[in-house]
């Protein structure tokens, strides 16, 4: 039985299909990559299958995940699982995290939810989990304040809460687009290396086609709410079917070769 | 907690104002120059003096008397009914920020009904059904500026729900109890220090105002509102009457618009001056 199951999956917004006929399988352990431009309906996938919707949206088809259909699920029992069996790492590292809220208490709240752990415990083991995504001085880290750390900093944070629970599934939407370069690299070896170590399932949700070729060994190509050509890495780079993956490879090459014309000279 | 005072001269400010008003509090029920309903005809209109050391009134009262017992009246009026304002319009507007969208604009009506609602004509018909009191001012004054704190309070709830943080709060698996609790609280905090010391200034007003009209605390019982209201007929003769309950209600609502802002910036982490 695969972990999550995708079926046919379409939401719209009054009229408007954003996600339209999505189905992809992931069983456990296995990452893809959801990439496309923005507005082709690639966050929405993954919100709808944290039933993070808003209440306008309609959807309708299946998503299946531990054998669960989510779809129509309460909001009771779909947050029985949000935090806890699937982790969520956001875009923005600042907003995503409560301003007036120390770090620790912060990655000690899904435990504190989830595992009935009280607020000391919950602390003890947010000064593990700092270390384990490679922050230094975890003791100084849990007692500041978002706006005290950096981006970088803060994005190890949102790792930290989506992986508090040791989750089936990692969700990472867009995580390092708000991320410095040198920063990007940083945080996706360490997604990596967490995601490999704990054995969870990943969706990686970007636009960039570099990022997500590093991050998963599945890419599915998004355009306008629809999964326009589903492929392995390798093969998606040396035979593109869709026209949009050809130029979403085009631009990427053209990336490359400026970036070594400008180193040759 | 002395780094909560550095440099916080709103803070430092408001709270002497606000003890200096406290202490009035505390002397009227240890001592007072006279007994302040004492009326004494020689001493009508008596000027600045050792014996009235801020003059006497129309009936020979001592100012200074009154003006320490009148405190009592302001301080409960302040007291309850911010206590009132706060509980009812911080809940009701939490309510309809949490409420579904379909239950969300019957309920912002009735709150905008409230609002236009003036404060006066519902102390009028409380005083008309129950008797001008202390209490009938308080409820009044109480639900008038509820429906001000409801209305601020559902605006900025509703900005917190929709952050990121909520929704990453959400991700993680809070139920909108927790996110109210954790996130919502806190981030409505500074708000509502804001809104809770703007009310006890309107509140002081408000019940001075009614007072005034007759419509507050019945006398002869001492206070700062009628106390301003008898001096008008006497401005030109005594200005010092009307000048001394003023200088007393200025004090306690500039001390708490002070206090408010200075717990604010006191409390906000990212206006502290120094912390790692």
């Amino acid at each position: 039985m695969s972990l999550l199951e995708v079926n046919d999956l379409s939401i719209s917004f009054g009229h408007k299909k954003v996600v339209d006929a999505v189905s992809f399988t992931l069983n456990k352990g296995e990452r893809i990559g959801l990439i496309g431009e923005s507005g082709s309906g690639k966050s929405m996938t993954s919100l709808a299958i944290m039933g993070l919707l808003p209440d306008t949206a309609t959807v309708s088809g299946s998503i299946t995940f531990e054998g669960k259909e989510l779809i129509g699920l309460s909001d009771k029992e779909h947050s029985k699982l949000r935090g806890d069996r699937i982790g969520m790492v956001f875009q923005e590292p600042l907003t995503a995290l409560n301003p007036l809220m120390r770090i620790g208490k912060q990655i000690a709240g899904p435990l504190m939810i989830h595992r009935g752990a009280t607020l000391k415990e919950g602390l003890v083991k947010a000064l593990e989990l700092c270390v384990k995504v490679g922050l230094p001085d975890p003791e100084r880290i849990v007692r500041a304040y978002p706006h005290q750390l950096s981006g970088g900093q803060r994005q190890r944070i949102g790792l930290a809460i989506a992986l508090a629970c040791e989750p089936a599934l990692l969700i990472a939407d867009e995580p390092t687009t708000a991320l410095d370069v040198t920063v990007q690299r940083e945080v996706l070896n360490l997604i990596n290396s967490l995601v490999d170590q704990e054995g969870s399932a990943l969706v990686f949700v970007t636009h960039d086609l570099p990022v997500v070729s590093i991050m998963t060994e599945n890419i599915a190509v998004m355009q306008l709410g629809k999964i326009v050509e589903n492929a392995s890495v390798a093969s998606l780079f040396q035979n593109p079917r869709h026209e949009y993956s050809k130029r979403l490879i085009s631009a990427a090459r053209v990336a490359e070769d400026a970036f070594s014309q400008g180193g040759g000279k | 907690m002395r780094k909560l005072f550095k440099g916080n001269i709103s803070l430092i400010a408001g709270l002497s104002m606000i003890s200096f008003t406290f202490f009035l509090l505390i002397l009227s029920y240890i001592w007072t120059p006279f007994d302040p309903l004492e009326v004494n005809p020689d001493d009508s209109f008596a000027g600045v003096s050792a014996t009235h050391i801020l003059g006497a009134d129309n009936f020979g009262r001592d100012i200074l008397s009154q003006i320490i017992v009148g405190s009592r009246v302001t301080l409960l009026v302040a007291a309850l009914s911010v206590t009132i304002a706060m509980s009812l319009g911080v809940s009701m507007g939490l309510a309809i920020a949490v409420a579904k969208r379909a239950y969300q604009s019957p309920m912002i009506y009735a709150v905008n009904i409230a609002l236009a609602f003036p404060a006066a004509l519902l102390a009028i018909i409380l005083a008309a059904v129950y008797g001008a009191s202390t209490l009938t001012a308080v409820s009044a004054i109480g639900i008038a500026t509820a429906a001000a704190v409801a209305q601020v309070t559902r605006r900025t709830a509703a900005g917190i729900l929709s952050s990121d943080f909520v929704l990453a709060a959400h991700a993680s698996g809070a139920s909108t109890w927790w996110i109210v609790r954790k996130h919502v609280m806190p981030n409505l905090r500074a708000s509502l220090l804001i809104q809770a010391s703007a009310a006890v200034s309107i509140s002081v007003l408000a019940e001075s105002s009614l007072s005034y009209l007759g419509l507050g605390t019945p006398p002869p019982a001492p206070s700062w509102g009628r106390m301003l209201a008898g001096s008008q007929q006497y401005l030109f003769v005594n200005p010092l009457l009307a000048i001394w309950p003023g200088i007393v209600i200025v004090i306690v609502v500039l001390g708490f618009n002070l206090l408010g802002d200075g717990v604010r910036e006191a409390f906000d982490p990212t206006l502290r001056r120094s912390e790692t």
